[in-house]
């Protein structure tokens, strides 16, 4: 007998609270607050498996709970669900609160049940080897990471080179995607930095092919792009570590590429079939296709990712 | 020659004399209709380089002398000559030319000037009507000019405000999208749910109807009868009825609630533009404040507990949407000036002659200096791209529009306080602004 999932809404609404509970109770232990700090109250003393959270709510915005709750239970997957389509915001629950979905008020019944169900299933998997092993202690015993850089600013390279030289990792670059597929074929890449365009080519279906096949790679997307709804596709579809703008800020750049060299060290330390990512599948059908072709083009990474 | 054309135009060409040439020489060479129309003429040494001016006025004084002409006639024009003339280079401009002109010459006007080449030679004789008549074209000139400036900027001035206002507009119509988002997100799901949970009590009514008719039939077969009484109790089993009516009667509350929520909303967004009308008599400003409190609900829920002390209020004369427009702005300014959760007050009361509504934040507060120029067009606190400007100066032209007033008491680290004061009677000849 499995492990009944146990799912906290959070949403100031309580009818949204009503309505989706009776949705979800019988197929999940449903919990609801409709106040943020209780909520964090209860992470701290109860086991949950799935967070849902409202963004706007007073004294406590979604993202800033999300955050707080990947400290306390690190290993709840946190979703955003918030009829307010807010970069900031996004961008605040992406990489202060590591989400795994960003889903928009009102919902669709079935994708809602069938995002829950995927956020189970990893929960599960996932429980046992988060609780195992802590960030710090693995980043001590670092070895080298390779990381693959998709962008020919200058100021990026920059901030990525003094990375990798200072952590000793390994500085991988490519000129346009046909490099980067070959280096991905060639070598094992743990992180990724990437603009959405690399040599006047659209990135974005290599990162969400990634995301499918590739689940310990982690992706960081620099951009100067600031649009809401590309952004709820790169966290739905390419599951990315961050997103972050251009022009670049050193310090929280440089700060993403720590937690995605921590992040990176940790899920080396585990065994692959607990590392999984279940992305959407792309809803645009070029870009379906684009990452159908990619899937082919990448045969050489599959082979060695199943040996 | 690469002289300034302006002064060029005025150079008129005039046989300069030497100063050794006798007074009365010069006094004939002012008779002549070419000079007529000069005050004095130049005189030059050998070299050509001018050494000095001499007027008519000084010739005349002479020779209104008695016996002027004998006594001087022969003597050389020197003795008598302005041996400092005004000299003004060519390639001078315009206005400088004037400057040094006006400077120099002393009135009655007496002397024409000199205008020289770059190395000092002579060029001919200007006179003070022609620079006149220049500085005056020059000035029309410019008036032109402005005048076509002040039109630009009135023009843009118009599309700053309409922007503006669009902007504003466009804020609160997402704003308030935004917010339909949350009882649309309830009740498609709750219809989604009711859909659900009926299909069983379909099927409930179904299996009890066939049960009726097999009882009401007498020539009903045991099995038949038998299954009807399996199929209904199964359904009911299954459906559940009695747990089922709270779970119904909740979700249709829900629903109704969330359904009034849209209308009120949808309402509150054509109260709040109530472009239909632009000055209303009978207004209650309270209903104002109320309309724009819930425009503004999702700037602010997020930011402030919003509480409300409303007195009765007389109605007044107003133009309602541009009131609105004021409010929503200071409201919105109210929740930006709050770091984390703050308070928002809003009171209104009445006094004799005026109504007034006052809003008071917990946020950051201003400084003296901010606090002098939050009215001036263009001065804002907020980041690029995040403000115009605007909204605060265009509120002030609102209210002082409708012949009241707005004023402003903010305590750095403590809050700030808007109160907008209106008249209860507007004056007939009120303007319709913007």
């Amino acid at each position: 007998m499995s492990e009944r999932i146990r799912i906290l809404f959070v949403d100031d609404e309580e009818r949204i609270l009503r309505s989706l509970a009776l949705q979800f109770r019988r197929d999940y232990e449903v919990l609801t607050e409709s106040d943020p700090q209780r909520a964090l109250q209860r992470l701290q003393h109860e086991s949950v498996h799935v967070l849902v959270s409202d963004q706007r709510m007073p004294g406590m915005s979604g993202a800033e709970l999300l955050a707080a709750a990947q400290q306390i239970a690190p290993q709840t997957l946190r979703i955003l669900l918030t009829g307010y389509s807010d970069l900031d915001a996004a961008v605040a629950a992406l990489n202060n609160g590591g989400i795994f979905r960003y889903l928009t008020k009102p919902w669709d019944a079935q994708e809602m049940a069938f995002t829950l169900r995927q956020a189970g299933e990893l929960a599960l998997r996932q429980a046992p080897a988060a609780a195992a092993s802590s960030l710090g202690e693995v980043a001590q015993t670092a070895a080298p990471l390779q990381l693959l850089l998709l962008d020919d600013d200058p100021q990026t390279l920059a901030v990525v080179a003094e990375f990798c030289v200072s952590g000793g990792h390994r500085l991988l670059r490519a000129a346009n995607l046909a490099q980067a597929l070959q280096w991905l074929n060639q070598e094992p890449i743990d992180l990724l930095v990437s603009d959405l365009h690399l040599a006047g080519e659209d990135s974005v279906p290599l990162l969400k092919t990634l995301a499918r096949l590739h689940p310990r790679l982690l992706s960081l997307v620099v951009t100067p792009f600031q649009d809401t709804q590309a952004l709820l596709k790169l966290i739905n579809e390419a599951q990315i570590f961050r997103y972050l703008p251009k022009p670049i800020r050193k310090g929280l750049f440089d700060k993403g590429l720590q937690a995605a060299a921590a992040q990176a060290q940790l899920l080396r330390s585990q065994p692959a079939e607990r590392i999984q990512r279940l992305p959407q599948a792309p809803r645009d059908e070029p870009e379906k296709e684009r990452v159908g072709s990619l899937l082919g083009m990448l045969g050489r990474l599959r082979e060695r990712l199943s040996a | 020659m690469n002289t300034a054309p302006a002064l060029a135009k005025l150079l008129r060409t005039v046989q300069p004399l030497s100063v050794n040439t006798s007074i009365s020489a010069v006094a004939e060479c002012f008779l002549q209709a070419q000079h007529s129309r000069f005050l004095s003429l130049p005189l030059v040494d050998e070299a050509g380089r001018p050494c000095g001016l001499i007027s008519r006025y000084a010739l005349q004084n002479i020779f209104m002398q008695r016996f002027g002409r004998d006594l001087w006639g022969n003597k050389p024009i020197s003795e008598v000559m302005n041996p400092q003339p005004l000299l003004v280079c060519l390639d001078t401009r315009l206005e400088e030319a004037a400057r040094q002109i006006t400077a120099q010459l002393q009135s009655p006007i007496r002397d024409d000037f000199m205008l020289v080449d770059s190395q000092g030679r002579y060029c001919g004789l200007g006179t003070v009507l022609d620079v006149l008549k220049a500085m005056e074209s020059r000035v029309g000139q410019r008036n032109r000019v402005l005048r076509q400036a002040l039109i630009d900027l009135k023009e843009s001035q118009v599309q700053l405000v309409q922007s503006e206002k669009m902007a504003s507009l466009g804020q609160m119509v997402a704003g308030v999208a935004h917010e339909l988002n949350t009882p649309l997100g309830y009740v498609t799901n709750n219809v989604q749910l009711l859909r659900e949970l009926s299909q069983p009590l379909l099927q409930l009514a179904a299996d009890q109807a066939e049960l009726a008719d097999c009882l009401a039939d007498p020539d009903c077969s045991e099995t038949r009868l038998a299954a009807a009484l399996e199929a209904a109790a199964s359904s009911r089993a299954q459906a559940a009825p009695e747990l089922l009516a709270e779970d119904l009667q909740q979700l249709f509350a829900d629903t109704g609630y969330g359904l009034g929520q849209i209308a009120e909303l949808v309402v509150g967004l054509k109260d709040f533009a109530r472009l239909d009308r632009a000055m209303s008599e009978q207004v209650d400003l309270n209903e104002c404040i109320r309309s724009a409190l819930l425009i503004a609900r999702n700037n602010l829920k997020d930011k402030a507990e919003v509480l409300q002390q409303l007195a009765e209020l007389p109605a007044i004369a107003c133009a309602p949407s541009q009131i609105n427009q004021v409010l929503l702005n200071l409201l919105n300014n109210a929740a930006q000036a709050i770091d984390g959760f703050g308070r928002i007050q809003v009171k209104s009361w009445a006094e004799a002659e005026h109504v007034l509504v006052s809003i008071e934040d917990s946020g950051r507060g201003m400084s003296a200096e901010v606090q002098k120029r939050i009215f001036d067009p263009f001065f804002t606190t907020k980041a690029v791209g995040e403000g115009t400007g605007l909204g605060l100066s265009i509120s002030f032209k609102i209210i002082q529009d409708h012949g009241g007033s707005i004023r402003v008491a903010s305590v750095p680290g403590r809050g700030t306080r808007f109160v907008l004061r209106l008249p209860q009677r507007q004056r007939a000849e009120l303007k319709r602004s913007a």
